[in-house]
């Protein structure tokens, strides 16, 4: 053994691996660097802080009823996200029923406390019964694909989601034997008047109000999270995402650890969907489709699988952007920073940062003085409000209809990027030049005006894949690493 | 030698794969504190043999008994839970858990808070807690030099494959087995390390107490630990006994090398 190893021996077992992995950590400086080093040393405790104090002043900051509304639907869908967090990100089962969960749960307390049911449960009582009829659902979904891996999980779980939907458009006029004719879930005119939630004695009514009991709930649900995540449980769950045999032959009984994974997401979801259900006044079938699911999903990926911390950020990110690029002066800081900022990280060496600034800029202004001497309309066209739009309008072709060449400046942005994609060098260099005027075209002339509608979901769309591309692990997961 | 207690015992084990008959009628037994070598040639059966104990298979017939009492029919988790564990001829860590973690996690079967407890972090879970880490701490200790302090927080994946191989005997030894399985634990390694190994099985069994069944394809090591060898060919026992013995068995000389020509003529 070791014990007789000289130093002069060769050091075997000593690997660069080690070294190189250590090198990779050292080699973030400056600012980034500093926040990583103290977000690794930080004792957990701290790091709920970091978020839950920042959260917690938000209501007191702000008077605009609107940001809480968004707050309260970014928190119910980052608390979605830790229960999806538990069945994907610990124990790496791919779930694609998981909405349903949240469904029962919402329709569990619609069912115990609305004015369409006749019954008006306190919280107290009718949140524990939608968390366990959820945990139970799940129990049931669970059992039969417990032995199910990877794919064919996901096809189990996608078709109990769809069945879930079907299943809720239609429980209004179930017949059962003995009761007779019952309506379970309204059908698809949806559970109505829902009662907003009595817990202990707190009405909970306003926005505001339900920004706070959904900020503890998360806070809470994100503390015990992490605590099986810390314990033998969220060991085993690990160990078994890793390596489902090396885990059952190393004394982990699978089978009960991934329907304990599942029962556990289930419950989760049960809870958002319960308070979603009370903010909501009402469940509807459309609301647990799923377009939620992969909202959910994005939330779960983009912040990292597996990372709870993630799962705040995947949510602000998801939930936020829209918001934000809604209004169209916003929009333009937004869209001129994402570009600036992504040259500048992405162009190196230098020399081709500046080739492609300085090109793009007079680019810009050669074609605009060009316009102005033989192409009157094509500088007639206003740019908008502020300063960055004044600029704007010395720089950038704006005709006086812009939505016809801007439809045309779109399809030439496509195209531009896709050829961007297949060539390499110098060329590519070059032709970023024209895709950044020919993307600043198409948003003036056409994307900025469809701010609130299709705009958002195009550059939300355009962001996560370039996060995506960028961090493949998810903005706060960690790389896996398969060894072959 | 003096008579010493039957830990581990198959008697008439058999296990095919559709027509493909892995082991046949084998009987094997390793007693209290002996280390006992598995060779053969590939495809002899030898893995197949660790899978049928460990339970990942079930064998079409015979017996297998720890301690007197039959392992047949119990999932491969139980099994472990008896006293049983093994090492993975081609690794199988959890990768993407830190060094420590690999340790720590399968501790599972010998503990026992729920996860309600875990949760809430009532006395148990905390208890626990710590008694795994210390246990950790103490089977990563065991390899000295290879695998220290600094290491057992970094991801297993950047671990030497010949970490990776002690990391593997370390994360066995953490489930508290009485008998201990390994599956070719110096394939890949070379002659250093290999001698390495050697000497760590020999270490395994003075220090640590463990009874020992190994499958190893390298003699060197195979004469180094063994005290009674078995030559497994086609799924039967063609030769047992010393080192020496088994190693000029003509029968085991035939199934490495074929017929001399001169026989087959």
């Amino acid at each position: 053994m070791s014990e007789g190893l000289r130093p002069d021996q060769p050091r075997i077992g000593v690997d660069e691996w080690v070294s190189s992995v250590e090198e990779k950590r050292e080699q973030y400086r400056g600012p980034v660097g500093w926040l990583r080093r103290r977000w690794d040393e930080a004792p957990p405790w701290a790091r709920v802080l970091v978020f839950f104090v920042p959260a917690a002043i938000f209501p007191l900051v702000t008077t605009e009823g609107n940001l809480f509304r968004y707050g309260l639907i970014t928190l119910i869908y980052a608390l979605l996200g830790l229960g999806l967090n538990v069945t994907v990100g610990f124990a790496g089962l791919l779930d694609l029923g998981y909405i349903a969960f949240f469904g029962f749960g919402a329709y569990t307390y619609g069912f115990l406390a609305s004015g369409h049911s006749g019954r008006h449960w306190v919280a107290e009582l009718a949140i524990p019964v939608a968390i366990a009829v959820a945990a139970l659902v799940g129990l049931i979904v669970g059992f039969p694909s417990r032995r199910l891996v990877g794919d064919y999980l996901a096809i189990v779980t996608l078709f109990f989601g769809q069945a879930f939907v079907v299943f809720v458009n239609n429980a209004n006029r179930i017949d059962f034997p003995f009761i007779g004719h019952t309506d379970l879930t309204g059908g698809s005119n949806g559970l109505d008047n829902i009662d907003p939630l009595n817990v202990f004695g707190w009405l909970v009514n306003t926005t505001k109000e339900y920004y706070w009991f959904t900020l503890g709930a998360f806070t809470l649900v994100m503390v015990l999270l992490y605590f099986i995540s810390e314990s033998r449980t969220g060991r085993a769950w690990k160990a078994l995402r890793e390596d489902p045999l090396a885990a059952e032959v190393m004394s982990m009984p699978v089978n009960r650890l991934k329907l304990l994974a599942f029962i556990f997401g289930a419950a989760v979801a049960g809870f958002a969907g319960a308070i979603y259900g009370a903010v909501q006044t009402g469940a509807f079938p459309g609301d647990f489709d799923v377009g939620l699911l992969i909202t959910v999903y994005a939330i779960v990926i983009l912040g990292g699988a597996g990372s709870l911390a993630g799962v705040i950020i995947g949510a602000l990110v998801v939930n936020g952007v829209p918001e934000l690029l809604r209004d169209p002066n916003e929009a333009e800081w937004v869209f001129y920073t994402a570009i600036v900022l992504l040259v500048f990280v992405k162009l190196r060496p230098w020399r081709r940062l500046a080739v492609v600034a300085l090109g793009t800029l007079a680019l810009g202004f050669v074609l605009h003085a060009l316009a102005d001497g033989v192409w009157e309309r094509g500088t007639s066209g206003s740019a908008g409000e502020g300063a960055l739009a004044h600029w704007v309008s010395h720089w950038m072709l704006l005709p006086s209809h812009p939505t016809q060449f801007g439809n045309w400046g779109f399809a030439l942005l496509i195209a531009a990027i896709l050829v961007l994609t297949l060539i390499h060098g110098w060329w590519r260099t070059i032709l970023m030049i024209p895709t950044i005027w020919l993307a600043a075209f198409a948003w003036e002339n056409l994307l900025v005006q469809q701010t609130a509608g299709a705009t958002r979901f195009l550059l939300l769309g355009a962001l996560l894949v370039v996060l995506m591309n960028a961090r493949p692990q998810g903005l706060f997961g960690t790389a896996r690493v398969e060894i072959v | 030698m003096a008579e010493r207690k039957r830990l581990l015992e198959l008697r008439g084990v058999a296990k095919s794969f559709g027509g493909l008959a892995c082991l046949h009628d084998l009987d094997l037994h390793v007693d209290e504190g002996e280390i006992v070598s598995v060779i053969g040639p590939n495809g002899a059966g030898k893995t197949t043999l660790f899978n049928v104990i460990t339970g990942v298979y079930p064998p079409d017939g015979g017996e297998i008994l720890l301690d007197g009492e039959s392992l047949v029919g119990l999932e491969p988790h139980q099994v472990t839970n008896r006293g049983v564990a093994r090492t993975f001829q081609t690794l199988r860590l959890f990768l993407n858990m830190s060094v420590r973690e690999n340790v720590m996690a399968v501790q599972y079967g010998r503990t026992k808070a729920t996860v309600l407890e875990s949760m809430l972090r009532l006395p148990r879970a905390r208890r626990e807690d710590r008694e795994i880490r210390r246990r950790a701490e103490e089977k990563l200790s065991f390899f000295g030099q290879r695998l220290v302090g600094y290491r057992w927080d970094q991801p297993a994946y950047s671990l030497s494959y010949a970490n990776r191989r002690r990391l593997e005997i370390a994360r066995a030894m953490a489930t508290e087995p009485r008998i201990l399985l390994l599956d070719e634990p110096a394939a890949g390694m070379n002659p250093s390390e290999t001698h390495e190994i050697t000497e760590l099985i020999g270490k395994l069994r003075a220090e640590g107490g463990y009874t020992i069944l190994v499958i190893e394809h390298d003699m060197h090591v195979v004469e180094g630990i063994s005290d009674r060898v078995v030559a497994l060919d086609h799924g039967v026992k063609i030769a047992e006994g010393t080192f020496d013995a088994v190693a000029t068995d003509p029968r085991v000389i035939e199934a490495y090398l074929g017929l001399q020509k001169a026989k087959t003529k």
